[in-house]
């Protein structure tokens, strides 16, 4: 107990860096999600095709392993940067790829029927993207997208093993140290267990609203 | 920054050695955790109250924390308790426990899927609750499950990665003391995505084949 309340400072940093990763990472995969599921739908062949591999690259590979290679390799290439700023790119792209199924779906699951209509009353493509489609699309990628938030924020726990000093960094250099792997581990994952909990019961929230919605 | 192609075929038989742990941790992990997910599901609908929120509470606490996490807490943890497991089973056990709990939500979303209306005409034609269950809701739902159990095993392959940094010598270990020895980074980081690409590209391909080959006509 005396350990934990000495080690609650440090673990209290490592969850700051966490979260902020964790919300860098959501924001940057769920633009970058958007932009590549309407290029995926609405694009030309060549823009479909880059999407694809691109999605088809991340699917097959692990986190891990971009998140070494960035580490390892851009200091080859001469690329500086910095440690934290990499690791937000690796995962905002890593998960980009999830949000892109996630915003996909939503956008198919609107019926094609909408589409004639909305254009039978006169709408133009932009204004029935805008008011008809992603205005339903939105509702329904709501429980999705929490799901990959989730997915985000374990995500985030790799970046310890390139070193950098998130929650789960910090758990592991206190355990080397205390030999309390039960406590600390314990405390650490109760730390993603509250962010992530609260996650998903906000998931659950908007799932309710869908179906009432639908 | 030069890509030596020549190099690439060096480096691939030692990742060829990591790939065989790869696989013999990825292949029983998910067959444990489909097997561990039956017993899961099981808790879920059980009718008992107790038993429902133990595994209702296993479920979500396993899915909100970190794979990462839960393998260091039983690498580290064993070792402490005196009983020290290596990072292999460490790894397994972690991946099983995780995935389980997945697997366990997709075969209630299965069970789910399979309306009420096609339970009901099977009781309707005089068969009993255990049998209804038995030839209609299950045999649709299986075919339900395949395809986000194919997913879900995609994720378990990429997540062997993590049982490198508990010292087991996988494929991403072995990339990473040759990165560390040679210097040549691009080659290796590429041969290994190669690696893992095929990999799970060869098991989504069996398991499309498996959703084709159960279809019902």
């Amino acid at each position: 107990m005396d350990l934990l309340l000495h080690s609650l400072p440090l673990l209290a940093r490592g969850t700051i860096t966490t979260v902020y990763l964790s919300a860098a990472a959501v924001v940057l995969a769920t633009v970058l999600g958007i932009v590549l599921a309407l290029l995926q739908l609405y694009g030309g062949i060549v823009l479909r095709a880059l999407v694809e591999v691109y999605l088809y690259v991340v699917r097959g590979v692990p986190l891990l392993v971009l998140l070494f290679a960035m580490y390892y390799a851009l200091p080859y290439a001469n690329v500086r940067i910095e440690p934290v700023t990499g690791g937000i790119l690796v995962i905002g792209i890593y998960f980009g790829a999830f949000m892109t199924e996630v915003f996909r779906a939503a956008v198919l699951s609107v019926p094609k029927g909408q589409w004639e209509a909305a254009r039978a009353v006169g709408l133009t493509t932009p204004w029935i993207l805008r008011d008809v489609v992603l205005a339903q699309a939105v509702r329904m990628a709501g429980p999705p997208f929490i799901n990959t938030c989730v997915m985000v924020v374990k995500g985030t726990s790799l970046v310890a093993i390139i070193g950098l000093a998130d929650v789960t960094y910090v758990g592991k250099q206190i355990v080397e140290r205390t030999l309390a792997p039960f406590e600390i581990f314990g405390a650490v994952a109760l730390v993603y267990f509250v962010i992530c909990f609260a996650l998903s019961r906000v998931g659950r929230y908007l799932e309710g609203r869908v179906n009432y919605a639908s | 920054m030069s890509i030596d192609f020549s190099f690439l075929t060096r480096v691939a038989p030692i990742l060829a050695e990591g790939l065989s742990t790869t696989i013999w941790l990825a292949l029983p992990a998910m067959l444990l955790a489909a097997l561990w997910g039956v017993v899961v599901v099981m808790g879920l609908l059980s009718r008992s109250r107790p038993l429902a929120a133990i595994s209702r509470s296993y479920v979500e606490v396993v899915r909100n924390t970190p794979v990462l996490v839960q393998m260091f807490f039983i690498f580290f943890g064993s070792g402490y308790a005196g009983y020290p497991v290596s990072g292999f089973v460490a790894g397994l056990l972690a991946l099983v426990l995780q995935n389980g709990a997945y697997a366990a939500e997709i075969y209630r979303g299965g069970i789910r899927a399979v309306t009420q209306r096609l339970a009901e005409a099977g009781l309707a034609l005089g068969l009993t609750p255990r049998r209804v269950f038995r030839i209609v809701v299950l045999p649709l739902a299986v075919r339900k499950v395949i395809p986000p159990l194919a997913n879900q095993g995609v994720l378990i392959i990429k997540d062997t990665s993590l049982v490198a940094t508990i010292s087991v010598a996988e494929l991403t270990f072995h990339a990473r003391l040759l990165a560390d020895r040679t210097a040549a980074v691009f080659e290796i980081f590429f041969t290994l995505a190669l690696f893992y690409l095929a990999l799970t590209a060869v098991f989504s391909g069996g398991m499309r084949l498996l959703e084709r080959r159960l279809r019902i006509a």
